[in-house]
């Protein structure tokens, strides 16, 4: 009693196989064992069965007929799971295909074999030139940079200034002559022409520096030079001396360098 | 008391392509000096220069900044403080002058309104890789009421005139102050026209 449903199945699964069957049923035993249906199963037992039948009543025909019969269900039976196996993995491909198609278009098509999102990159962590630091670090150490390069050169033309004697040594009050007192400033021969080395490097200082530099004639040049009075102060810097001036604290009048540090520390100015 | 040593500090920035000679242009000014070898502007690099004009001592802080798109969102910030820009093209390269459109408008966006604007084209030693023509330049600074030159910071042509100019178009819209009379304060806030009259 289960043939006729099996049979229906196996005709809704797939239509080519009517057009196969008006080869008759003897086409069903040419046909290779994946192609095979329920179908043809039933045709190769009627053909066996009227071949059976020819033999006659012989009881070992019989017997026979009895193992045919027994392989040709289990043949039904395999053909027919496979059939719907494959009509199950059929509609699981198709799914899948639809499934594929509809994340390829949300997304579109990667380059490298990482699936990476869009403005994204991938880094070799092996390259010794691959990027390490953030925009905000090289940001900082730009400016510390620039910062520095300010304070120096800022602190370059007081030097100047100091060298070509613009700014007396002792100028000032107290608190600076005591620092300049404890520094010592050894007065040799050789000291001398080192710092007249450096000045004739460095002989220009921009003007307002104080009386002395107001008096002084001033060059017309775009560097709008303050010419030096031509001869050092009695008791000229060191560099030691000089630098150790510089740093001198805020409170104190060091002449030019309360306004230098003064600005520096003014982060408006250098961004 | 601290003492200046300059009237006026007026700071200047630097912009255009990558390679259309920016810190050259800036080297010839502040040092004199030229170098052929390309080394390109890591963010932000400044120089200082002092120039006197009319009679007054003025400190120059020039800003120059590195042309390269990866380095934006660094030298934009910068902006906001000039009271000058020098838009940089090179007259050898076609493409750094059909950018000066994008480098005006990141001046519209990032700038001062008041600020005063300069176009340079650069590398007019070479003309015979010369692609942009002298007037179409002229045309471009005409169209936004800009004053140009053409430049080469290598054979020194117009570069200090550029930055002087500048800095005069600058003081001349810079409030007077005169140190002992402190009530006189002849303010010309915004007077960006004061130069039409005397040029082109």
């Amino acid at each position: 009693m289960e043939e006729p449903r099996v049979r229906e199945e196996e005709e809704d699964e797939d239509e080519e196989e009517d057009g196969e069957d008006e080869a008759g049923p003897e086409g069903a035993l040419g046909k290779s064992a994946l192609q095979l249906t329920a179908e043809d199963v039933y045709d190769i037992s009627y053909v066996v069965g009227r071949e059976l039948m020819a033999l006659g009543s012989d009881p070992r025909v019989t017997q026979l007929q009895f193992k045919i019969v027994r392989v040709l269900e289990l043949l039904e039976a395999l053909v027919s799971e496979g059939g719907l196996e494959a009509e199950a993995l059929r509609l699981e491909r198709d799914s899948l295909r639809q499934e594929v198609r509809a994340l390829r278009g949300e997304a579109p098509p990667a380059g490298g074999q990482v699936d990476l999102g869009p403005d994204k990159m991938v880094v070799d962590l092996t390259d010794p030139n691959r990027p390490r630091f953030t925009l905000q670090e090289l940001k900082e150490v730009l400016q510390e940079r620039n910062a520095l390069k300010a304070q120096l050169l800022l602190a370059q033309e007081e030097l100047r200034c100091y060298q070509s004697g613009l700014i007396p040594p002792r100028e000032g009050p107290g608190g600076r002559q005591e620092k300049e007192a404890a520094v010592p400033r050894p007065r040799s021969a050789d000291h001398r022409k080192g710092e007249r080395t450096i000045m004739k490097k460095l002989p220009r200082c921009p003007g307002r520096l104080g009386q002395g530099c107001k008096a002084a004639s001033r060059r017309p040049g775009v560097e709008g030079t303050c010419v030096g009075q031509g001869h050092l102060p009695p008791r000229p810097p060191t560099l030691g001396s000089t630098m150790r001036r510089m740093s001198c604290t805020q409170g104190q009048p060091c002449s030019q360098l309360g306004a230098v540090k003064g600005k520096t520390k003014d982060k408006k100015i250098w961004y | 008391m601290a003492k200046k040593t300059y009237d006026l500090l007026f700071k200047l920035l630097l912009i255009g392509d990558s390679g259309v000679g920016k810190t050259c242009v800036l080297f010839r000014f502040s040092d004199d000096a030229f170098n052929t070898t390309f080394i390109s502007t890591i963010g932000i690099d400044f120089k200082i220069k002092t120039v006197e004009l009319q009679g007054k001592k003025i400190k120059l802080q020039i800003w120059d900044t590195a042309g390269q798109e990866r380095f934006h969102t660094i030298t934009t910030s910068y902006y906001r403080g000039a009271m000058g820009i020098m838009l940089v093209y090179d007259i050898t390269n076609g493409k750094s002058f059909e950018n000066i459109s994008k480098w005006l408008r990141n001046i519209d966006e990032h700038a001062n309104e008041d600020v005063e604007r300069m176009l340079l084209g650069n590398k007019c030693d070479m003309d015979d890789k010369r692609v942009v023509p002298k007037g179409k330049g002229e045309q471009i600074a005409r169209e936004h009421g800009i004053r140009f030159f053409e430049t080469s910071a290598k054979a020194n042509i117009n570069i200090e005139k550029a930055f002087l100019t500048l800095a005069e178009d600058i003081l001349r819209k810079t409030p007077v102050k005169e140190p002992n009379s402190e009530n006189v304060d002849i303010s010309s806030g915004g007077g960006v026209t004061g130069w039409k009259s005397k040029c082109c």
